[in-house]
C-alpha cells in the first residue's frame, strides 16, 4: 500500500500512548493520502463496463465520505485547537509527499487498491474511536 | 426342384422384405423384456428393450395381469425408472401374486408384442449396494486395525425403515486378484485385523435382504496400511481467532503420524518482513494450538502461518494460512445478564434485560466496539425470535405473555470485520401472571350475584308465574265505565246496556256529586248576555267561532228541541232519552266516546245558561239533581255548587254558576229553561259542559291539553236557536273569532274544543275526552254536552257528546267505550 510508509501505531497500547494531537494529525494525514487515489480510482473504474452500476455509485459515495470525514475531523480539531501551527505546516508539506504517494497508488492493481483502502479506513476508524473515547468518555465508551 | 422352389421363394420373400425395408416402413419389431427388479419387495420396475421401430415413431405400452385373472392392466408409471421402463409402486405391487407382463410396440402400420414374462416379486428382489464406505486405520500396541464403515442403500421411500440388510465385506491387496470375503451381519461397520503393514488394500461391501439376491458390490475404497515408518501426514490449520482484538490463537489438526510420535511446530512471518518466527506459546490455548500474546500481535499486517509436523521419518508442512488480526475478531459472549421486571404505567409488566460486554473486550477505550443481538423464545416454542439491539447493553421487552417461561440468549460481534460470538448460556424467564386479587374478587362477586338473581327469578317465576306475567304484560284493560257490563255489550243487549248506561247505576253517587259540586263551573252574570232566543248576534257575541276542531265531532250539542223533547221524555223515559242520546251520540260522527258516558248519561243538551234566567225554553234543562250532576272531573276552581241555572227561574239552585271571571272559560251558557229539569239539564249540561270543561281541565290537572284551568273561557251562548237546528250560538267572549283552540295548552284561553263549526255560527265543542268515569249525573236526561255543543245542527245531535278522544289531540287513552260501536241497534 502506498501508505505503508507512514508510521502508524499498530496496536492498542501504541495508539493510546500517542498524544491526541498526534493521533489527529495521523488521521488527517491518512485521509489526505487517500483523496487523490480515490478520485483517480473512480475515474478508472468508470471505464469498466462489467462492473455493476451500484459499484460505481458506491465508489463515488466512498470518496465523498472520505472527503467529508476529513473536513469534519479538521473542523473538530480546529475547535479543540489540537492542531498546532507546526502541525498545520506539517500538513501542508505532506501535500507534496501525498502527490508522489498517489502516483504510487495509481500503479496498484484494483484489488490491492481496495485491500489497502479497506485497511486504512479501518485504521482511521479505530483511531477515531480511541480519540472519541478519550475526549468524551461518557458516550458509550 | 423343391429346393429350388423353396430357395426362390426365400429369395422372393427376402426381396419383399428388403423392399419393405427399403421403403423403411413396417410394423415394429418385437420388444423384449430385459429385466424386472424390486429394490425392497414393495415396489418393482421392469425394463424392456425395443425391437426395430419399423421406421416410424413407435409407442410402447406395457400390459400386465395378475395370476390367472383375466383382467389386463396397463403400466402405472412409465417415467419413474427411466426410458423403456415401467415402475410399479406400492399400491400396484403385490408380493404374493405372479405378474404376467407383456410389452407391445405400436406404430402406424401395426403392432408387435413381446413374449409374456412371468414375474414373481419375491424372486426379483435385489437391493442397491451400500454407500458411504469409509476406511480408517488405527494403530495401537503396534497392531494396526482397519475400521470400515458404510451406510445401507438409500431408498426412495424413506419411511420403510424396517428393512434388515445383511452385509458382506471383501478386501484384497491392490495387486492381488483374490478377494477375501467376510460376512459382517446386520451391522454397518467392521474391524478388520490381520493386515499387512505397508500394503495398500481395496475394500468393498454388499448387502442382501431376507429374500432375494445380493446387491452389487459397492464402489471400491483403497487404504494404505501404515507401515510404521513414514513421515507424518500434512497437518491442516483449522482457524485463528482473536477474542478481544489484542491477542489471537491458531489451531491446527495433525494428519496421521506415520507410526511415530510427531512434533508440530508453528511458524509465521509478517507481511513485509522476511523473518520467520515460531509460535511463542503452544500451551495456553490447549493442544494443537498457538497463542499470540499482545506483544506478538500486530494489527493491519498480514501473518503467514504454517505448521510443520515432524517425526523420525521426516516432516511435512501444512499449507500457509494468511491472517490479518483485525478481521478475525470473535468476542466471548456477553456476561452478567440480569433480568428485571418492571411495571409500566398501566400495570403491564415489562422485562428489562441488561448485560455486560465480555470481560476481555476493551470497550471503554473505544478500541473494540461491540454490537449485541438477543434471541428469545417461549420454553415450548420452536423458533427463536432474534432482536438486534445494537451497541446498547440493555433491552426492554414488552410483549411477553404473562405466566409463560421464556428462554433468552445474547451474543455480540465487533461492529466491523468480525464474527458473532457464541450465544450466552440460556437464561430462563418466568413472567409472573398479572393476577390481581381485586379482579378475581370482583368476578367472584359478580358470579355469585348473578347466580343468586337467577335463582330468585326462577323461583318467583315458578311460584308466581302467572302474576309475574300479569305484571310484565299487563292485560289490556277493558272499558271502565262503571256500571257497564262488558258482557252486556258483547252480547249486544242494548236495552240492558242502556239501562246500565243510563239511569240506574250510572249516575254516579255521592262522590260524583261532590265532584260535580266542586267542579261545577258557573258562569258569571256577565256571561249572561247571551240571549238565547232573541238576541241578535249583534250583541257582542261572537258567535261561536267558526273554526272547528279538527277532530271534532262528536259532542254535538243537542238540538234544543230535541233536547227538550228528550228532556220531557227523558224523565219518563230516561232510557229513551238515553237511547236518543245514544243515538245522537252515535250519530255524531265518531263521537269520541270518552264522554259517552257523561254525554249519554246526561242528556246534556248544550245548555248554556247564564246567570240570568235564560229562557231557552226549548232547552231542556238539564236536570240537576244534586247528585246527578255529571261527573266530570272538575278541577276547576269553580267551586262547584249545584249546578245552578243562572236563571233565577230555576228552582233548582242553579248549580251552574256563572263562571267566575277568573275562569273565564268560554262557556256557553244557556239560559236555563223553565223547567227544573230543563234547567237542571241545562245546568247539568252546562255544568257538564263546565264539568266537561272542567273535567278536561281537571283531568289534566297538570297540563290540560288545551285548557288552562285558570283560563277557562266560556263561550257564552249567544243565542239559541230552536228552529231547524237547535244550535246554540255562542258568544265568544273574548276572542273574536278565535275559537277554542285547544291545542294550545296553557296558553289559550280556550276551554273546550270545538269539534265542528256548523253554519258558521255554531260551534260544536268537544270536551276533553279524558273524562273518564265522571259519571254523568244519573240524570237520565243527561246528555253530555260539551259546553256548548252547538248542536251540530243536526237533529241527531241530541246530545253533546263529549268528544273524547279525537278531540284531544293528545293522548286520549280512551278508556271509554264507544257506544256507537255497539249502538247500531239504536239507529
Amino acid at each position: 500500500c502506498h501508505t505503508s510508509g507512514m508510521l502508524t501505531p499498530n496496536g492498542k497500547e501504541y495508539a493510546q500512548k500517542i498524544p491526541r494531537e498526534e493521533l489527529t494529525h495521523l488521521i488527517l494525514k491518512l485521509l489526505q493520502a487517500w483523496k487523490e487515489p480515490l478520485s483517480h480510482f473512480n475515474q478508472h473504474i468508470e471505464h469498466h463496463q462489467e462492473l455493476p452500476d451500484d459499484s460505481l455509485s458506491k465508489a463515488k459515495q466512498i470518496s465523498n465520505m472520505v472527503h467529508e470525514l476529513k473536513t469534519g475531523v479538521e473542523k473538530v480539531t480546529e475547535k479543540a485547537r489540537f492542531l498546532m501551527y507546526n502541525s498545520l505546516n506539517g500538513m501542508a508539506s505532506s501535500e507534496g509527499t501525498g502527490l508522489s504517494i498517489s502516483n504510487e497508488a495509481n500503479m496498484m492493481s484494483d484489488s490491492d487498491f481496495i485491500h489497502c483502502f479497506r485497511r486504512d479506513s479501518n485504521k482511521v476508524q479505530s483511531y477515531l474511536k480511541i480519540l472519541k473515547c478519550r475526549i468524551m468518555p461518557e458516550n458509550s465508551c | 426342384m423343391k429346393q429350388g422352389f423353396i430357395s426362390s421363394f426365400q429369395i422372393i420373400l427376402q426381396l419383399a422384405l428388403t423392399t419393405a425395408g427399403l421403403t423403411g416402413q413396417s410394423y415394429p419389431g418385437k420388444p423384449t423384456i430385459v429385466r424386472c427388479r424390486s429394490l425392497e419387495k414393495e415396489t418393482f420396475s421392469c425394463w424392456w428393450k425395443p425391437g426395430s421401430d419399423g421406421g416410424l415413431p413407435t409407442n410402447y405400452t406395457l400390459f400386465y395381469s395378475k395370476d390367472s385373472e383375466e383382467k389386463i392392466y396397463e403400466c402405472p408409471d412409465y417415467q419413474a425408472s427411466g426410458p423403456n421402463s415401467c415402475y410399479f409402486d406400492k399400491n400396484h405391487t403385490n408380493p404374493w401374486r405372479t405378474y404376467i407382463i407383456t410389452v407391445m410396440a405400436t406404430n402406424e402400420i401395426g403392432s408387435n408384442s413381446s413374449d409374456p414374462q412371468y414375474v414373481d416379486v419375491t424372486s426379483i428382489v435385489q437391493p442397491d449396494a451400500p454407500v458411504n464406505l469409509s476406511l480408517e486405520t488405527k494403530t495401537s500396541a503396534n497392531i494396526t486395525y482397519l475400521w470400515a464403515k458404510w451406510s445401507p442403500p438409500p431408498l426412495a421411500d424413506v419411511s420403510s425403515n424396517s428393512h434388515v440388510y445383511h452385509y458382506d465385506l471383501r478386501l484384497k491387496p491392490e495387486e492381488k486378484e483374490e478377494w477375501e470375503t467376510i460376512s459382517v451381519g446386520v451391522q454397518t461397520h467392521y474391524k478388520v485385523t490381520g493386515l499387512h503393514a505397508g500394503v495398500k488394500y481395496v475394500v468393498q461391501v454388499r448387502c442382501i435382504l431376507d429374500i432375494g439376491e445380493w446387491s452389487e458390490w459397492s464402489s471400491e475404497r483403497h487404504i494404505q496400511i501404515p507401515s510404521g515408518e513414514s513421515p507424518p501426514e500434512k497437518p491442516t490449520i483449522i482457524k485463528c481467532r482473536s477474542p478481544e482484538k489484542e491477542t489471537f490463537t491458531c489451531w491446527w489438526k495433525p494428519g496421521s503420524d506415520g507410526g511415530h510420535p510427531t512434533n508440530h511446530t508453528l511458524l509465521y512471518s509478517k507481511e513485509g518482513e522476511e523473518k520467520v518466527y515460531e509460535c511463542p506459546d503452544y500451551k495456553t490455548a490447549g493442544p494443537n494450538s498457538c497463542y499470540f500474546d499482545k506483544k506478538h500481535t500486530s494489527f493491519w499486517t498480514i501473518y503467514n502461518i504454517t505448521v510443520r509436523a515432524t517425526n523420525e521419518m521426516g516432516s511435512n508442512v501444512s499449507d500457509p494460512h494468511y491472517v490479518d488480526v483485525t478481521y478475525i475478531v470473535q468476542p466471548d459472549p456477553p456476561v452478567n445478564i440480569t433480568l428485571e421486571l418492571k411495571k409500566s404505567v398501566n400495570r403491564k409488566p415489562y422485562l428489562v434485560l441488561t448485560w455486560s460486554p465480555p470481560p476481555l473486550a476493551d470497550v471503554r477505550s473505544g478500541w473494540l466496539t461491540l454490537e449485541y443481538e438477543l434471541r428469545l423464545k417461549p420454553e415450548e416454542g420452536e423458533e427463536w425470535e432474534t432482536i438486534f439491539v445494537g451497541q446498547q447493553t440493555q433491552c426492554k421487552m414488552f410483549s411477553l405473555n404473562p405466566g409463560k417461561r421464556y428462554i433468552v440468549q445474547i451474543h455480540c460481534k465487533p461492529d466491523h470485520h468480525g464474527s458473532w460470538s457464541e450465544w450466552s448460556p440460556e437464561m430462563y424467564i418466568q413472567i409472573p401472571t398479572d393476577f390481581r386479587v381485586k379482579d378475581m374478587v370482583v368476578w367472584i362477586i359478580v358470579g355469585v350475584l348473578s347466580s343468586l338473581i337467577c335463582l330468585i327469578m326462577s323461583w318467583t317465576m315458578i311460584l308466581k308465574g302467572y302474576r309475574m306475567m300479569a305484571f310484565i304484560l299487563p292485560p289490556v284493560p277493558g272499558p271502565k265505565i262503571k256500571g257497564i257490563d262488558t258482557h252486556l255489550l258483547e252480547t249486544g243487549k242494548s236495552e240492558e246496556l242502556l239501562s246500565a248506561l243510563g239511569c240506574h247505576g250510572f249516575p254516579p253517587t255521592s262522590d260524583c256529586e261532590e265532584l260535580l259540586i266542586e267542579y261545577l263551573e258557573v258562569e258569571d252574570s256577565e256571561d249572561q248576555q247571551l240571549m238565547p232566543s232573541h238576541d241578535t248576534p249583534s250583541k257582542n257575541k261572537k258567535m261561536i267561532p267558526k273554526e272547528t276542531d279538527s277532530d271534532s265531532g262528536r259532542g254535538s250539542c243537542d238540538s234544543p228541541s230535541l233536547l227538550s223533547e228528550k228532556c220531557r221524555e227523558s224523565r219518563a223515559h230516561p232510557l229513551a232519552l238515553q237511547t236518543q242520546d245514544v243515538r245522537a251520540v252515535q250519530e255524531n260522527t265518531g263521537a269520541k266516546r270518552s264522554w259517552e258516558t257523561q254525554c249519554i248519561a246526561s242528556e246534556q243538551k248544550a245548555l248554556l245558561f247564564n246567570s240570568e234566567s235564560a229562557k231557552s225554553s226549548t232547552w231542556p234543562a238539564a236536570q240537576l239533581p244534586n247528585n246527578h250532576l255529571p261527573m266530570f272531573a272538575y278541577h276547576s276552581t269553580v267551586e262547584a255548587h249545584n249546578i245552578v241555572l243562572s236563571t233565577t227561574n230555576v228552582n233548582v239552585s242553579p248549580v251552574l254558576v256563572g263562571n267566575e271571571e277568573k275562569h273565564q272559560s268560554q262557556y256557553p251558557i244557556t239560559e236555563t229553561v223553565h223547567d227544573n229539569m230543563e234547567k237542571q239539564r241545562e245546568m247539568e249540561i252546562s255544568k257538564t259542559d263546565q264539568t266537561t270543561v272542567q273535567v278536561k281541565q281537571n283531568r289534566h290537572s297538570d297540563k290540560p291539553p288545551f285548557l288552562n284551568p285558570k283560563l277557562m273561557d266560556y263561550v257564552e251562548v249567544h243565542k239559541v236557536r230552536q228552529d231547524e237546528e237547535p244550535t246554540v250560538l255562542l258568544k265568544h267572549k273574548e276572542n273574536t273569532g278565535k275559537t277554542e283552540k285547544y291545542t294550545v295548552p296553557g296558553t289559550s284561553k280556550e276551554y273546550t274544543k270545538v269539534s265542528t263549526v256548523v253554519n258558521h255560527n255554531i260551534l260544536v265543542l268537544m270536551p276533553d275526552s279524558r273524562i273518564q268515569h265522571t259519571p254523568v249525573s244519573q240524570e237520565p236526561a243527561m246528555e253530555t254536552s260539551h259546553n256548548l255543543q252547538q248542536g251540530q245542527a243536526e237533529k241527531n245531535m241530541s246530545y253533546c257528546l263529549t268528544a273524547p278522544s279525537n278531540c284531544k289531540r293528545e293522548t286520549s287513552g280512551s278508556e271509554y267505550m264507544d257506544p256507537s260501536s255497539f249502538m247500531p241497534s239504536f239507529k
